[in-house]
């Protein structure tokens, strides 16, 4: 295993009666596909939010490259270098595909503040802002307003939002949801080729089991917001636990 | 020549604007000046609705500070045009700041009603302050003075040279909302406005960008009433009055909430539509009414919008 990127300790989160995360304690390692499997309700998405930010934890710590983030709001965490992408589609759907970009890149220059100067003068945003579009394949649409992409090429334009804020860590919520086996293997492809270049390490939550076991490194099962497996996609598939809560007939 | 366009049309209603300025009687040089800080409070103003997705309705309480603020300046300290306006812009500033802090914590309805509630407040302590502010008569007696800049005194009393002075302020407000509309901030703002969950996870500190432009358009708002109060040489406590509130909104409306010129034109129509009802009609508030519903049912997106809209759709190869 390499450095550790995150570190989760004694994490808990409840709705009322209904627990998502109970005491949770695992580490998430820098250049280690990790996935997130679990039934439907099993914390998975929660654990996302807990994680990222948008919801507070009840009890427990978060550690981020070292620091703890327990507390620090959304935007603090994305510029440590904690990103995220949503299980629905979720972009600045009137805007163009370059502004879509350009607002990560302006908010982690800490040039987004600025009144005066035109965007179309900061030459560094847009080398930035090019260099994510070529990246996910969506450079020659980057004039085109957001929501007239289609489905899988929107999906592509969250992970590029998330991208350019130049995550370390990215989470991604069911990337290939909605997607035809085309754009599906494109996202796939786009993920397998950010995590050879080392600078992003990349923690998916998929429902996909053929995705899950070719794409991932490790797999981290929930159920009712217990961990109860964590190893390599081989271990998982030979867990006696989580082949009868979750897995059953289709490793059988 | 295509991207040229719209600055032969900026020159050209510059250039009707100076116009304006030596052919006008006195009755249209307050109407074009009236206009004009309409203009500059609604601009403003569209920036926290049209450009960020908020909608205030406190925003009569700053243009009232604004213009309170240069009365008792010019009434108590001194009469010089430029400090009036620079303590009425600041203390708008200052105000909207402090009320903006507790409101945009808030979204939708909720920060709509904060806002009303905090305007309602500023228009009770404008009421009942009468020491300070005159209570129900107001403020009066505001003279335009020269302004004087050391060497040379230029004048701004009779008509025609106030309406030139405003129209300094308007023009300079234009530029300045036009660079924040094209600037990294304004960005921000057009990105909280369409997903503020994804403009947080994209590093943006949303509340500190919503309390940012609160400040800004609180300021201008300030400006638009500095500027009113010296229009007309007195200020009343109604000018902070929720219903106040409500011109900026509508006139954002009829021009076209997600478009730069949209208060624009939306505040000639408001100014002019208003005026000639008036000499018409008795009930000119009900027909008042009905026409600017039917401006505001009628053309979706506001008049530019829907201009702009039919333009595009017309000249697709």
């Amino acid at each position: 295993m390499g450095e550790s990127l995150l570190d989760v300790r004694m994490l808990n989160k409840a709705f009322g009666s209904i627990v998502t995360a109970r005491d949770l304690n695992f580490s998430l390692c820098r250049g280690v596909i990790t996935s997130i499997i679990g039934p439907n309700g099993a914390g998975k998405s929660t654990l996302i939010n807990v994680l990222t930010g948008l919801l507070a934890a009840d009890s427990g710590e978060i550690w981020f490259q070292g620091r703890e983030v327990t507390r620090e709001p959304i935007h603090r965490r994305v510029k440590l270098g904690l990103g995220r992408s949503f299980q629905v589609v979720n972009v600045f759907g009137n805007l163009t595909l370059f502004e879509n970009l350009a607002i990560p890149v302006l908010a982690l220059n800490r040039r987004a503040k600025g009144m005066i100067r035109s965007i179309a003068h900061l030459k560094e945003v847009r080398e930035d802002v090019e260099m994510v579009l070529t990246q996910v394949g969506l450079i020659d649409e980057a004039y085109m307003v957001a929501r007239s992409l289609s489905h899988g090429d929107q999906r592509l334009l969250e992970v590029a939002i998330a991208l350019a804020a130049k995550p370390r860590l990215l989470f991604l919520d069911e990337p290939t949801a909605g997607m035809n086996p085309v754009e599906r293997s494109r996202i796939l492809e786009t993920i397998r080729e950010l995590s050879q270049t080392g600078e992003v390490t990349f923690a998916i939550v998929e429902h996909d089991m053929d995705i899950v076991f070719s794409l991932s490194d490790r797999v981290i099962a929930l159920h009712k917001g217990k961990i109860i497996g964590d190893g390599s996609p081989d271990q998982i598939k030979m867990n006696p636990q989580v082949r009868e809560v979750y897995l059953g007939e289709e490793v059988a | 020549m295509n991207q040229y366009w719209k600055y032969f049309l900026m020159l050209g209603c510059l250039g009707a604007l100076v116009g304006i300025g030596f052919v006008s009687g006195p009755f249209v040089l307050y109407l074009a000046t009236r206009i004009m800080i309409l203009c500059i409070f609604a601009l403003g103003y569209n920036l926290l609705l049209g450009r960020t997705g908020l909608l205030s309705f406190g925003h009569a309480a700053f243009f009232a500070i604004g213009a309170y603020g240069l009365a008792i300046t010019s009434i108590h300290i001194s009469a010089h045009p430029l400090l009036g306006i620079l303590i009425g812009v600041t203390a708008a500033a200052l105000l909207s700041l402090c009320i903006g802090f507790f409101c945009v914590r808030h979204t939708e309805i909720y920060f709509a009603m904060l806002t009303l509630a905090f305007g309602m407040m500023v228009f009770a302590l404008i009421w009942n302050l009468r020491s300070i502010t005159g209570g129900d008569d107001g403020l009066y007696g505001i003279s335009r003075t020269a302004i004087s800049l050391g060497i040379v005194n230029i004048p701004i009393r009779k008509d025609y040279q106030f309406y030139y002075f405003v129209l300094l302020f308007f023009v300079a407000s234009v530029f300045l909302i036009h660079r924040i509309y094209s600037s990294p901030f304004g960005l921000a703002l057009a990105g909280i406005r369409e997903n503020h969950i994804r403009a947080e996870f994209a590093g943006l500190s949303v509340k500190a960008y919503r309390l940012g432009v609160f400040t800004v358009s609180g300021a201008f708002a300030g400006l638009a009433g500095s500027l009113s109060a010296l229009l007309e040489s007195n200020v009343a406590p109604f000018s902070a009055h929720w219903s106040h509130s409500a011109e900026p909104v509508l006139v954002s409306l009829i021009g076209g909430l997600q478009t730069f010129s949209g208060p624009l034109v939306g505040s000639i129509v408001f100014v002019a539509l208003r005026e000639v009802l008036q000499r018409f009609t008795y009930n000119w508030m009900f027909w008042f009414g009905v026409l600017l519903l039917a401006i505001i049912i009628g053309f979706r997106g506001g008049i530019v919008g829907s201009i702009s809209d039919a333009f595009r759709k017309y000249s697709r190869p």
